[in-house]
């Protein structure tokens, strides 16, 4: 009777033991499993916001300092979890006496604020270097101020001789500059603080309200660069998107003329003429297209600081030259016809860009659906009853229930704007 | 079951939850204020919780409470107070906001004060007892209180002083103040026997002098320039004058450094001519481009011999009931020479071949435009 109770509670150690075991593999498993997926995800190749693969010389500045200063805080850092790791385990509580208690070695104390202060003043050296490296802008050759807003960016381009921009030029979403550059972003925002950051072309710099802030760009090649707003900015925040899409000087040339030719009324009797009366009626207290005209053919102003928490929408004027819309979170392309730009050869690429967005290329699907209801696609602040708080403005464009012909016809309007 | 100190914060806790409700149904259910009450609400029934766990942290004394006794045994000063205090906010809502704010304030302090020796006098029987109770329950709530009171009385009489004496004069009195206030603070760290009677007497002195200093000063009112500006409304930015012949001056432009030192442009008026400059860039420029409907700072500067003003020019209106057009446009103050004054402006609209921007130096040459795409 004896032995056989004696059995039983040894199986059930042996039970119990076993969940333990078990219980610590599945940890281990899961533990290693996550790191692994982690370690794995660097190898990620189609990653356009990779801080690892400068495009140009304010990136490479950065990389070469990342590459100095990531090395040495890896070794410190395992050095110093390998450590505490050894030390939890080797002198773990065994019941063992508690050691001889001491206090103070000064050679010891001595060497562990020299090594690390000799790190530090290495990694100081090579940080302060670069941080002045970056905030150089004497020499700049071209300048755009960048406005954020909730949730979009806008950029306009100053008259600038040198650049051939004899007028102001303003467009949002893509900012286009010339390969070879050294472009000055003179960045603040309209609401609340927002970052603009392109990790190939430069770090991140904040946009704040009231205050102007620099930051410089400059791209080696053509190409598309992606980037994304890094400050928590509201509902939105990550679908603030921005791309730089770098020409080449004859490229943005060319650019820079079409941005500034005259506004084209469409021609009367068409669809997309109907869809200009749409535009003014619907369209225009917020979205302004420069030299459009009301049927009296008096110069039509929009009023975004009537109707818009921040004060502002983006101007459509040329929107067909973009390849993005709303904050460059939708594509205005189709998936085809924006590959075939983004894989583009180098020496290919300006000329793909340029050709803006055709009728056969134009995703109907995403701007029909932005038409139809602009909330559903994006979260903004746009329900009419729940504006209380901004004086009833809006933050983001509302739903203005169009109907599908008004739709048809504000397409076929929209795709003129080139 | 309840110890006092529960009770206390049971009621606080319930008497939020009641005021969170009506603020709810008769303020905004949306508003902040709301949450403010709920959380004073958790934050007494958390507190309520220890002191009913802990026994009110003194097990001894909740051991040795006697029964509340039936009457109130000390005489109060409260309900006069409490009565006074409504006097004052009625008196306030018939005449000045001020006055009704520190009639609330006044209406809230001695009600609580009038609530927590209430419900003290009735803790035991026991007067030594029930003041010790109270105290203890009040104490945390009346010395910060008094401070505050304090603080504000020297802060208010500080200003009336500090506003009417010259400017070359505030900066002396206001050092030697500080000096002051470190000696003393010196003398009670190093020498013991500085300590008690005499810091009362040098503080109640050095208070009683600042009351009668800044009572004459409000009686004088403030320096010419300040009262000539608070009479024109010279901080309205519609009352300012931005034409050559506006007398309007300031004495006190606008140092503050976060403004000056991320501004979109600085404008420089230097031997009767005036130029910008773009932070970040080397070089000047005639043309300065700003986006539209976003406040925007510019820097002005006078380097001339005169004194001279910024004026932004930005178009002409019709006013609609009279049909008559003028000018729009805003400007700094006079600006001495070798000061700068800053101008936050924002143009709801862009500029135009038939609606032009720019910014004018009255008396000076060159005129640097303003574009707003």
């Amino acid at each position: 009777m004896m032995n056989h109770k004696s059995q039983l509670t040894s199986e059930k150690e042996m039970k119990n033991l076993t969940t333990v075991t078990s219980s610590r593999r599945r940890i281990a498993t899961g533990v290693v499993g996550v790191a692994t997926a982690l370690f794995l995800s660097g190898c990620a190749t189609n990653a356009p916001q990779d801080t690892w693969k400068p495009k140009g010389p304010n990136a490479e500045k950065i990389d070469a300092l990342q590459k100095l200063v990531f090395p040495i805080a890896g070794i410190v850092g395992v050095l110093v979890m390998a450590l505490a790791a050894y030390i939890f385990i080797k002198f773990r509580d065994k019941g063992q006496a508690i050691p001889a208690q001491s206090h103070g070695k000064p050679v010891v104390e001595i060497v562990l604020t020299i090594i690390p202060a000799l790190i530090l003043t290495v990694c100081g050296v090579f940080t302060f270097r670069t941080i002045f490296e970056l905030a150089e802008t004497q020499d700049t050759e071209m300048v755009i101020n960048v406005t954020g807003q909730q949730w979009w960016w806008e950029y306009d381009y100053p008259a600038q001789e040198a650049q051939g921009i004899n007028k102001p030029i303003i467009t949002s979403g893509q900012l286009v500059i010339p390969v070879g550059t050294k472009v000055l972003l003179r960045e603040t925002s309209r609401d609340v603080i927002h970052s603009y950051w392109i990790p190939a072309l430069n770090g991140k710099k904040d946009a704040v309200p009231g205050r102007i802030h620099l930051l410089r760009l400059e791209a080696d090649k053509p190409g598309i660069y992606a980037g994304q707003c890094t400050e928590f900015c509201g509902l939105s925040h990550a679908n603030m998107r921005m791309e730089a899409i770098a020409l080449s000087k004859e490229d943005f040339a060319k650019w820079v003329a079409n941005q500034q030719r005259d506004y084209v009324s469409p021609e009367e009797g068409t669809l997309a003429k109907e869809g200009e009366t749409v535009f003014l009626n619907q369209c225009s207290r917020c979205h302004q297209v420069n030299g459009i005209k009301d049927p009296s053919g008096k110069a039509v102003i929009s009023a975004p600081d009537e109707n818009v928490y921040s004060g502002a929408a983006p101007n459509l004027s040329h929107l067909m030259s973009r390849n993005t819309f709303a904050g460059a979170m939708f594509d205005l392309v189709t998936k085809e016809c924006r590959s075939s730009v983004w894989g583009a050869p180098s020496e290919e690429f300006g000329a793909k860009y340029l050709e803006g967005v055709s009728e056969s290329c134009l995703n109907q699907k995403n701007l029909r659906a932005w038409l139809r209801n602009a909330p559903a696609m994006k979260p903004m602040y746009a329900d009419p009853a729940k504006l209380e708080k901004t004086g009833g403005k809006y933050r983001g464009m509302p739903n203005l229930n169009l109907t599908e012909d008004d739709i048809d016809k504000l397409v076929a309007y929209l795709l003129t704007l080139k | 079951m309840f110890t006092p100190g529960s009770k206390y914060f049971l009621g606080l806790t319930g008497l939020s939850v009641v005021s969170a409700i009506l603020y709810m149904f008769f303020v905004n259910p949306n508003d902040l204020g709301v949450v403010a009450l709920f959380g004073v609400a958790v934050a007494g029934a958390t507190i309520a919780g220890f002191t009913l766990l802990t026994r009110d942290g003194d097990s001894d004394t909740a051991n040795e409470a006697v029964e509340a006794a039936a009457q109130p045994i000390t005489p109060s000063m409260w309900p006069l107070a409490f009565a006074l205090s409504l006097a004052v906010v009625l008196v306030g809502m018939a005449t000045r906001p001020m006055v009704f704010v520190v009639g609330v304030g006044l209406f809230f302090g001695s009600g609580i004060e009038w609530t927590v020796q209430n419900w003290a006098n009735r803790a035991s029987a026991d007067a030594e007892f029930n003041g010790f109770v109270r105290a203890r329950a009040i104490s945390a709530l009346e010395y910060p209180g008094l401070a505050a009171v304090a603080g504000a009385i020297i802060a208010f009489f500080f200003s009336r002083v500090m506003l009417g004496v010259s400017k070359e004069g505030a900066p002396i009195i206001f050092m030697i103040a500080a000096a002051f206030i470190l000696v003393v603070g010196i003398a009670v760290a190093f020498k013991p026997s500085f300590r008690g009677k005499p810091v009362v007497a040098t503080i109640v002195a050095s208070v009683l002098v600042l009351a009668a200093a800044g009572v004459a000063f409000t009686v004088k009112g403030e320096r010419s320039e300040l009262a000539v500006a608070s009479k024109e409304d010279h901080y309205n930015i519609a009352n300012r004058e931005c034409g050559e012949e506006s007398g309007h001056f300031d004495h006190l432009p606008n140092n503050r450094v976060s403004m000056r030192s991320s501004v979109a442009a600085t404008i420089t008026v230097e031997d009767g001519k005036a130029y910008a400059q773009l932070v970040g860039l080397p070089t000047k420029v005639d043309t300065v481009t700003i986006p539209r409907s976003n406040a925007t700072t510019i820097l002005f500067r006078n380097k001339d011999e005169e004194v001279r003003r910024l004026v932004v020019n930005l178009g002409t209106k019709t006013v609609a009931e009279t049909g008559v057009v003028e000018k729009v446009g805003v400007c700094t103050q006079l600006v001495e020479k070798g000061k700068e004054n800053a101008l936050t402006i924002t143009v709801p609209k862009p500029s135009s071949a038939e609606q032009q921007y720019s910014f004018t130096v009255p008396g000076v040459t060159g005129e640097i435009k303003l574009v707003v795409p």
